[in-house]
């Protein structure tokens, strides 16, 4: 299960988020950073590619489906995962046309986030 | 007193005979209502219980949304048992209307605020908390802990605190200064002025009336007639202080304070006003960058004149991996080891099966830190007699001792230790601090731990669910009957098949837990995680793979047990996983838990389990489904309320008795009028007794001889209870699909067995009461110790008095209920003349055995 050549990048406003993900993705060998400013996190990836992005929908300024768009416009082999406190039919259709890879609510297990990732990586591997 | 009469006591005074009659399918769906509404309630604590393990991501709104939900739950299960008895607990809802006011000044960030201005140390509970500060609450957990040593002393609480700044006119200027440091980025001059004014102002304040006579008793009880030889230290205890950050040396402290009322009040506003200094402020700055509730309380302590004092950290903060502690310490008060002010022994022990001391650095110590002379306190340098300089401050053996409370602490708090010691005149250790050891990582190391971790063989890998998170290792130590608890060493991992919430007994002690059956919601699950013990459920298979004593690593993050000591991840958890409870959601539902989960109702046999005694929603459910449960068994008691016209027979191959009344589901629609044959029986509770009954061999037909002397005995003594179920002459079942209410009135004793039964584990339970019999007290005892050996084997909590045996289980998946509901059957059948043959204390293991083994011949053999 060693993942160590997978690029994860993580955003969300509240620190927790990241902070936690990092010690739980770092753990299990990914390469991951995290940013709670989803403009500086867009900066990021345009340096360098991502096989995945995990951003949190509602965020000041730049939002989830903005940071999806911009993530599939950029390079579309990365697979966007939504996670929302608040996920509502329409954003979920919205995000579903944009081609979210996966939409997780909050609260979720971490163990459903690392099978939804897992599941993105094995996704990417087919398409290769 | 005499048994009848505590039952007497007991059935009239606690658990009401029910006024009137109402139709009993009418009473059953009230029951089933309270369940539902227990269970709604019950389902949301264990679902935030849960958010609590670590293996989840949640946010603020979720704590909120969340609590509301359940406060309306909880309301709907007082409603419910109130409908069901006749507002017989209407005493509930004063009862909860507090509890509900603590969990919303949570939520607003105000539960620090209400409350007494002292507390002594000994008697703070989990409530206390937020009143007291971290420092303070952690201190009481030690000073209950038998293994350590903690100087007595009292708080003076954040509640104080609150009072002073209301009855200064300084309020105003804290709300505006708790504001700006939430904001982002504040007005820093603003910030800075307002610092310094509000550190000025509490230096100056009044304290409330009445406060220094308060003040003057609790120094009169701690000197207890010695006030000569009595000193303080005044020491801060932050909220957040020491529980989850160290705050180390951010706040002030003053040692050696004389025991005078005005004296200890200027030491406390000295400590107060160090919450305003400017490096806490640039502390909290960091660690709460969102802002956080500010408020301070003291501890004040019985100063403990030491020969030598320092710090011991139960991990070398260097070398996190490897198996060894440090000491420093120095001659006189500690203050001058962690201000560094003094040059200090230094130590490193190994922490293997036996410690050993591995090093040992002398220095030259000319000073210590004294006492003062006179009457004022205050401490100073003093040279040191010239044969004391260069010989160690601490002699081999308290050393060692110092070394065995590290281990302890670090078992018990579950994670490396920083702990300050003293060592008294009389060569006395005592702890005044144990708070969790910081070590930073080493950035090198860290995104090779995976690769590392491939070099040890896997146990069991992606196995269970996690109960809590976190990382053990230590030797496995299985445990198959409870008995097994009482020899678990400390810093063993505790595996067992199934979960019990009484391995609490064991969990300071335990590394971990690995259990082959069992949910993340459980009690065990809940214990586990106010304990912070390491827990994966629902491993399979784990006693087959794992050898007892052989040493193991539970990585109860990723779900994977590695034969061995993983160094690695020992290390990793040192240096990490202190995030997850900095953060403010974790806190937050951390606290509202502690009101909310804890139960402390558990025995319905104490004077405390009435509505009064109820602490935390936890305890009010727990009432409410125990009074629910006994509010049928006493109807199904009551002949006045059984309608006869619905009892109808059962044509057993066994000649029982029995009684049955349908009220939903419990018989075949098809059935006979009467004589109904097993195969009709479709209650899933009933059936299953049944079916033990008759289990080939475990019925016994034959009549015991009972001696002349036995029988006049039990027409004397005999209690009322017992002898009206004999004339009754029948035994009763009342029966749903999933529920039996089951009296036996055999001979002269006397047994019930209430169980609800269907596919939510949760509400399932079991209620077995036995008493009596026609024989001498001493062999009914034995009967009823009999009975209860049994049943603790299957799990069961019981509890004997005389020939009273009580015994409940539940939270059971349907399966186990019915397996367990068929061993009831069976004893029922085993001991049901069985007091006659009890003849000496040896037949009660004797005949356990024969049971447990399922030899249930033996009670024919031994005629």
């Amino acid at each position: 299960m060693s993942e160590t050549n997978t690029r994860l990048l993580v955003v969300d406003d509240e620190p927790i988020v990241g902070k936690r993900l990092k010690q739980v993705f770092d753990k299990i060998g990914f390469a991951i950073e995290t940013y709670t400013d989803s403009a500086a996190a867009l900066a990021a990836m345009a340096e360098k590619p991502f096989d995945i992005v995990v951003t949190d929908l509602k965020m000041e300024g730049i939002d989830g489906i903005e940071v999806l768009k911009r993530v599939r416009a950029m390079n579309p082999e990365t697979r966007v995962i939504i996670i929302t406190g608040y996920a509502s039919p329409d954003t979920a259709e919205l995000a579903e046309q944009e081609g979210v890879f996966a939409f997780l609510a909050k609260p979720f297990r971490l163990d459903e986030l690392k099978q939804v990732i897992y599941r993105a990586i094995e996704s990417g591997r087919a398409k290769a | 007193m005499a048994l009848r009469d505590f039952l007497k006591g007991f059935s009239a005074q606690r658990w009401f005979t029910p006024k009137s009659c109402r139709p009993l399918p009418l009473v059953f769906s009230q029951f089933r209502e309270v369940l539902k509404a227990n269970n709604q309630a019950l389902e949301i604590i264990a679902d935030m219980g849960e958010k609590l393990s670590g293996e989840y991501l949640f946010d603020l709104r979720y704590v909120e949304a969340t609590v509301e939900e359940m406060i309306a739950a909880m309301r709907r299960a007082i409603a419910a048992i109130n409908i069901l008895t006749q507002d017989q607990c209407a005493v509930l809802h004063e009862v909860f209307t507090p509890m509900e006011a603590r969990v919303r000044a949570i939520l607003n960030k105000r539960d620090d605020r209400d409350g007494l201005p002292l507390l002594w140390l000994n008697e703070i509970e989990d409530r206390h908390w937020p009143l007291v500060g971290g420092k303070a609450a952690h201190l009481s957990e030690l000073l209950h802990n038998p293994q350590v040593r903690v100087p007595e002393g009292f708080v003076i609480t954040a509640s104080l605190f609150h009072e002073i700044l209301d009855l200064n006119g300084i309020r105003p200027e804290f709300d505006r200064f708790e504001q700006l440091l939430s904001e982002h980025p504040p007005d820093e001059a603003m910030l800075e002025a307002l610092r310094c004014l509000l550190q000025e102002k509490v230096l100056r304040a009044e304290p409330p009336p009445g406060f220094f006579a308060t003040l003057t008793e609790a120094l009169q009880r701690l000197a207890a007639g010695n006030p000569a030889s009595l000193f303080l230290a005044v020491r801060s205890s932050a909220q957040e202080e020491d529980m989850d950050f160290s705050f180390a040396g951010q706040f002030h402290s003053v040692l050696q304070v004389p025991p005078r009322a005005e004296a200890v009040y200027q030491a406390y506003l000295q400590v107060a006003a160090s919450l305003f200094g400017a490096k806490a402020i640039l502390y909290r700055r960091q660690v709460f960058p969102e802002g956080s509730p500010m408020s301070i309380a003291a501890c004040c302590q019985r100063m403990i004149p030491a020969q030598a004092s320092g710090i011991i950290y139960s991990v070398d903060p260097m070398e996190p991996g490897s198996r060894s502690m440090v000491v420093v310490g120095a001659l006189g008060q500690g203050q001058a080891v962690v201000e560094g002010q003094v040059p200090t022994d230094f130590f490193r022990l190994s922490k293997d099966e036996e410690t050993r001391i591995l090093e040992r650095v002398i220095a030259a110590k000319h000073e210590a830190l004294m006492p003062a002379d006179g009457d004022d306190g205050g401490l100073a340098m003093q040279k040191v007699p010239a044969d004391k300089i260069d010989a160690p401050c601490l002699g081999e053996r308290t050393l060692l001792e110092l070394a065995g409370a590290a281990i302890h602490l670090e078992t018990f708090f579950k994670r490396p230790q920083d702990i300050e010691w003293t060592m008294g005149q009389d060569g006395t250790l005592y702890i005044l601090q144990s708070r969790p050891l910081l070590i930073t990582e080493s950035a090198r190391e860290k995104p090779l731990l995976s690769e590392k971790l491939e070099g040890y063989e896997l146990v069991a890998a992606d196995v269970g669910r996690v109960a809590q998170q976190g990382i053990g290792a230590g030797p496995a130590f299985w445990v198959e009957t409870l008995a097994d608890l009482k020899d678990f060493p400390q810093g063993a991992v505790l595996i067992s098949h199934r979960d019990s919430s009484q391995y609490v007994q064991v969990m300071h002690r335990a590394a971990a837990i690995v259990t082959e059956v069992g949910s993340p919601t459980s009690h065990m699950a809940t214990l586990c995680r106010e304990l912070r013990v390491p827990c994966l459920v629902g491993v399979s298979d784990i006693l087959a793979k794992v050898a007892n004593g052989e040493e193991i690593t539970v990585d109860a993050e990723d779900r994977r047990i590695y034969r061995g000591r993983v160094v690695e991840l020992l290390t990793y958890q040192a240096t990490t996983s202190m995030d997850l409870h900095m953060a403010p959601e974790f806190r937050m539902l951390r606290r509202i838990l502690r009101n909310v989960s804890r139960l402390n109702l558990v025995d319905p046999l104490m004077q405390e389990f009435r509505p009064e005694g109820c602490k935390t929603f936890h305890d009010v459910l727990r009432f409410i489904h125990e009074t629910a449960v006994l509010h049928l068994v006493e109807l199904g008691r009551d002949d006045r309320c059984l309608p006869g016209g619905l009892a109808r027979r059962l044509d057993l191959p066994i000649q029982a008795g029995i009684l049955a009344i349908d009220i939903g589901g419990g018989i075949a629609p098809d059935a006979p009028r009467d004589q109904i044959p097993f195969s009709a029986i479709r209650s899933i509770p009933f059936r299953a007794i049944l079916q033990g009954m008759l289990f080939p061999g475990a019925w016994h037909q034959e009549t015991m001889p009972v001696s002349f002397r036995d029988m006049m005995h039990s027409m004397m003594t005999t209690p009322q209870d017992t002898l009206s179920g004999q004339y009754t002459g029948h035994n009763i079942a009342i029966i749903s699909e999933t529920y039996v209410n089951l009296c036996f009135r055999f001979g002269y004793h006397f047994n019930i067995i209430d169980a609800f039964c269907h596919d939510v584990e949760r509400d399932n339970h079991i209620y077995f009461r036995f008493l009596g019999g026609a024989t001498d007290i001493a062999k009914r005892s034995r009967r009823a110790t009999l009975i209860a050996t049994i049943l603790e084997a299957f799990d069961f909590s019981v509890k004997t008095r005389g020939d009273l045996v009580i015994a409940r289980t539940g939270n059971l998946v349907q399966s186990e209920m019915e397996r367990t509901l068929d061993i009831l059957g069976r004893l029922i059948g085993f001991t049901r003349q069985l007091d006659v043959q009890m003849t000496d204390d040896q037949a009660v293991a004797r005949y356990a055995e024969a049971f447990l083994m399922g030899d249930y011949g033996v009670v024919a053999e031994k005629r």
